[in-house]
């Protein structure tokens, strides 16, 4: 038997306007009823791992909980942290953290995929950069740790060439211990930003860079005018990502130099890590914490707004 | 036709749930050990090999093995205690740490009074004595000294023979025997400490090489960091790494046996604990010696550092009788010889020496000169003050310039001021 389809059907048999609206408003009803119930397990999971920790979070901020007594201390915990020279170490440090990931590896991840894009050996050039990019975190910091230690590699590199000469210290002198984690952090990387540009420069349709050269756009006005707009959607997500990586940026600093000397190095994430557990100060360390939320929410917002906005 | 067996989604879900459960009922501690059992906690998971050696003394005297955990992450472990300690989900016993980080616990009432344990102890000679007040809060102990080791130089025979130099009897010789090292372009004294808790090791050391009765008045909150005593051990401090006396603060502790061995290295001050991974990397007697450091002051008092682990029973213990009595057992002579004999550290029972050779010279050092027993700056303060002045020193290690010293001292006695105003709140 054929079966009618529902326009067909409709406009074979009049049904009347209101028994229409009827079955209309109780087939939405069961659509958002299945709607909401395909949607709750997810809503339920980001409710309870995300947003009521959160909540939580904002509220212990407001205590002086060392794990054992709690007493309310209003707006405390963020004064003291405002006062603390140590905390303004670390907010200039997370700064320095996400201009240095914004400027290296993305930059170096973009010039990269557009320059060995259609080079006859630009896979194999690839490929070594984005070795690195496998590593975890830890065991970047750990090869890194061997480089820049005071008896590290790389110091014996300069007493060899270069005997009498006295070398900084890569990993104890601020801003150069910062700056040397950063370059390591680039290292390991600009791998992540190679493969997204170059997905983003697959998704080009060639007959928009044949026409432009067609046209006489050859090298860098063909990067500027015609390959670089449409890299932009990947180029938003690549930095988006960037930003937020590099404002918890932690396991690196944390195996090079704990923070240190003193707290120098410290970036927001290791100040939260510090006051919370080492220092067993939660309410301080919520504050640190409810900070960086409303930090890495603001900037993500902000940019991806500004970003994404519908053209 | 290849033909697959389908498992239902139910089934598979249900599968998981059940699975998950079960590993969850597993992981807890909310159940008691098994029968002649009780449950252990500590941050150490190299360890167990010395916790089962101590079981089959123990076994004999109790009835009871131990059954070690292990959360090697130390901020982990500390967070793991305070927390399952106020509930039905602790060991039966943790380890903890003597002096205020034990008082920082104790006062917070998750710990039982360990009275009767210590009495017998001292009873029967098992402990010194002195040592009582460290592990106490209130006037009552709530853990049983799990080791005890000194704070002494280590030093590589093979650069000590080959400079001709000779075990140090005073200061004087000390900076002589260094300067000799520094100059034959080896490291005279390795050091670590540059991002870390080491940076309190020669802090300590200068305070009470110049004056150890300060230095306890200093860690009790009676002096200032900002005193003359201070900032003359500080300066000395200072001055010995302008002379070239110290390695990169930034140094790899780990090296040290390697160095050791091949004399690139001379000397480094550091726990007896450390013994047992000279001995595990294959060190022996004729590779590595040890002397206790003498006093840079001639007329201060003979003194020497000393940490201790705590052995404590939480109050909400499953087998809260039975972790009592080992705890109440754990310094005879039986259980520490097996224990010293798996750590190769001086034990907390002065009738147990192991049969290591440094720590044998060191024991007769230490009973020759009788040096006043000072509690590690580690827990010789609150945490929170002890944790802050730590990053301080870090920074001055990098940092040893000798006017940066007052610089120092002042911050550290600004976070004393804070520090013991919230810790007698």
């Amino acid at each position: 038997m054929e079966l009618m389809t529902a326009t067909e059907f409709r406009s074979t048999v009049r049904i009347p306007a209101m028994i229409r609206r009827k079955s209309l408003r109780r087939r939405d009803g069961r659509t958002t009823l299945a709607v909401g119930l395909f949607l709750l397990p997810a809503v339920a999971l980001v409710g309870v791992l995300l947003i009521a920790p959160f909540l939580d979070t904002i509220y212990r901020s407001f205590y002086n909980d060392n794990g054992f007594t709690r007493s309310w201390v209003g707006l405390h915990n963020y004064r003291t942290l405002v006062a603390d020279p140590a905390f303004g170490r670390s907010v200039l440090n997370t700064l320095m953290w996400v201009v240095g990931t914004l400027a290296l590896p993305v930059l170096l991840g973009l010039l990269l995929a557009v320059g060995t894009y259609s080079l006859r050996w630009g896979s194999i050039a690839r490929f070594s950069l984005i070795l690195p990019y496998a590593l975890s975190g830890s065991a970047t910091a750990v090869v890194w740790t061997f480089v820049l230690r005071s008896d590290g590699a790389l110091n014996d590199i300069i007493h060899t060439l270069a005997p009498g000469v006295t070398p900084p210290g890569w990993l104890t002198e601020w801003p150069l211990n910062t700056v040397m984690m950063i370059l390591a952090s680039t290292w390991q990387g600009t791998g992540a930003a190679v493969i997204l540009f170059m997905v983003g420069l697959q998704a080009i349709p060639p007959e928009t860079i044949e026409a432009a050269q067609l046209d006489g756009a050859l090298g860098r006005k063909l990067l500027w005018y015609v390959t670089l707009p449409q890299l932009r959607p990947i180029t938003v997500v690549v930095v988006g990502i960037s930003i937020v990586n590099s404002l918890k940026t932690f396991d690196m600093i944390w195996l090079l130099t704990q923070g240190g000397p003193g707290t120098e190095s410290e970036t927001l994430a290791l100040t939260m890590y510090r006051e919370t557990f080492t220092l067993s100060r939660y309410g301080a360390g919520a504050a640190v914490a409810v900070f960086l939320t409303v930090v890495v929410v603001a900037a993500s917002w902000i940019y991806l707004r500004r970003q994404l906005r519908t053209r | 036709m290849a033909v697959t067996a389908t498992i239902p989604r139910r089934t598979v879900l249900a599968g998981a749930a059940i699975a998950g459960l079960t590993g969850c009922a597993r992981g807890t501690e909310t159940r008691a050990a098994p029968p002649g059992v009780v449950t252990l906690n500590n941050d150490n998971a190299t360890w167990a090999p010395g916790y089962a050696a101590a079981s089959i003394p123990l076994h004999r005297q109790t009835g009871y093995r131990l059954s070690p955990r292990a959360v090697p992450n130390v901020s982990a472990y500390q967070q793991i205690v305070r927390m399952s300690a106020q509930t039905d989900s602790t060991t039966d016993l943790i380890k903890w740490w003597n002096g205020y980080r034990l008082q920082d616990i104790a006062r917070a009432g998750i710990l039982a009074d360990l009275t009767e344990a210590w009495d017998e102890a001292q009873r029967a000679g098992r402990v010194d004595p002195t040592l009582r007040a460290s592990f106490s809060y209130n006037g009552k102990p709530y853990a049983m000294p799990l080791y005890k080791s000194y704070y002494a130089v280590f030093y590589s025979k093979k650069a000590f023979a080959k400079h001709g130099v000779t075990p140090p009897r005073t200061w004087a010789e000390f900076i002589k025997a260094a300067t000799t090292f520094s100059k034959a372009g080896v490291v005279p004294i390795a050091a670590a400490g540059a991002s870390d808790w080491e940076s309190i090791i020669w802090f300590a050391q200068v305070l009470i090489g110049t004056d150890p009765g300060f230095y306890q008045r200093l860690t009790a909150g009676k002096a200032r960091y900002t005193d003359p005593t201070a900032i003359q051990a500080m300066s000395l401090w200072a001055h010995m790494y302008s002379a070239k006396l110290f390695s990169a603060p930034d140094y790899d502790a780990t090296g040290t046996p390697a160095h050791f061995k091949d004399g690139s290295v001379a000397m480094t001050l550091g726990g007896t604990w450390n013994t047992n991974a000279y001995t595990t990397a294959g060190l022996t007697d004729s590779d590595y010696g040890i002397f206790l450091l003498p006093q840079m002051r001639l007329s201060a008092p003979f003194a020497v550092v000393v940490e201790s682990g705590a052995l404590a029973v939480p109050i909400n213990a499953h087998k809260r009788k039975a972790a009592l009595s080992v705890a109440g057992a754990w310094l005879t002579d039986d259980v520490q010889r097996a224990w010293t004999g798996f750590l190769k550290d001086t034990s907390a029972n002065p009738a147990v020496v192991p049969n290591v050779s440094a720590i044998r010279d060191l024991h007769v050092q230490v009973a020759d000169r009788q040096p006043r027993e000072m509690t590690r700056y580690w827990e010789a303060s609150p945490p929170a003050l002890v944790e802050g002045n730590v990053n301080e020193l870090s920074a001055f290690m990098v940092n040893p310039h000798p006017e940066n010293v007052r610089p120092t001292l002042n911050r550290m006695q600004e976070r004393a001021d804070t520090e013991w105003k919230t810790w007698n709140s």
